[in-house]
């Protein structure tokens, strides 16, 4: 039996494989801003300064520095689009969950999708409405 | 195998004040180093660094210190050492800064490292040196210096290194 195993052909296809590390540079995080109370409005450099000062209360000067961008922002219902690059995610997620009060008003932060491709933010399989 | 590593910072305190080496506490430079590095990593890095950090050795007359932090974060203790540019005490602000010069895993590295240094540094000073009487004492350190290094040469394989390096270190 061993014999005619190794009289068999070997294989004519020979495998390939293609290892597709992450290449994005930059993560996408689709945000939205809650507030206990209502009537609350924040216009995007206020937005801007809450977010970097959510970072620099956990992580220090060091990571208030990173690159951080805000890609869109609405101001009626608080939500914004952000981008940052993907070493600082960890750092930026953790901080906005720690994020408990804005001028004294308690809020917090609902990460509503996170996606190395912006593309990938343009459709939300769970907001998808089936007929 | 199951035991808490630490590294070891060698630091010099470098200063154009005289005044200000003389009044280098360990526990005010402790809490000076701790307030930095929560300004620097914030709340994370402040909470981490702690819990294993201590001064363990400080020399007021050469400015040398010695901080002990766990292995796993020591590269943040290290990265806020840059952010010291003073140091205060009663009052009178030093403007100062802090030389890493060497990290070891055990407090007998460093001082092996020290007593190097110690020596380079006598010859270094023996170079610069305008005064005559300064002279004639730096020379006298270097020789004791050079004894000691023959003497500790030749005791190698015996263990007693301890007594020499208390002396080369004063």
């Amino acid at each position: 039996m061993w014999s005619a195993l190794e009289k068999m052909p070997a294989p004519a296809t020979t495998y390939e494989r293609i290892v597709y590390k992450n290449p994005s540079e930059h993560h996408y995080m689709k945000v939205c801003l809650e507030f206990q109370d209502r009537g609350v409005g924040l216009n995007a450099a206020q937005f801007k300064q809450l977010l970097i000062s959510a970072l620099k209360d956990l992580f220090g000067e060091v990571d208030a520095a990173l690159p951080l961008d805000i890609l869109t922002y609405e101001e009626k219902t608080l939500s914004a689009i952000l981008r940052i690059c993907s070493s600082g995610l960890v750092k930026l997620w953790s901080s906005l969950t720690l994020l408990g009060s804005y001028k004294g008003k308690k809020c917090a932060f609902r990460v509503i999708q996170v996606s190395p491709f912006l593309l990938a933010l343009s459709g939300n399989s769970r907001e998808l409405v089936l007929d | 195998m199951v035991r808490f590593k630490h590294r070891y910072l060698l630091c010099e305190v470098v200063s154009d004040d005289p005044r200000c080496r003389l009044s280098l506490e360990d526990r005010v430079l402790g809490g000076l180093i701790r307030d930095t590095i929560a300004r620097v990593h914030g709340t994370f890095g402040a909470a981490s660094c702690s819990i294993g950090f201590a001064v363990r050795y400080l020399n007021a007359y050469t400015g040398i210190v010695l901080l002990r932090c766990r292995k796993e974060f020591y590269q943040l203790v290290c990265s806020a050492l840059p952010f010291i540019t003073y140091l205060e005490n009663k009052g009178h602000r030093y403007p100062c800064f802090l030389n890493t010069l060497h990290v070891g895993g055990t407090i007998r590295t460093c001082q092996k490292f020290l007593i190097r240094y110690n020596r380079r540094q006598l010859l270094i000073l023996l170079q610069n040196c305008t005064d005559e009487g300064e002279r004639e004492a730096i020379q006298k350190s270097v020789t004791r210096s050079c004894l000691l290094e023959e003497r500790s040469d030749e005791e190698e394989l015996s263990d007693n290194g301890g007594e020499e390096a208390a002396e080369a270190m004063e």
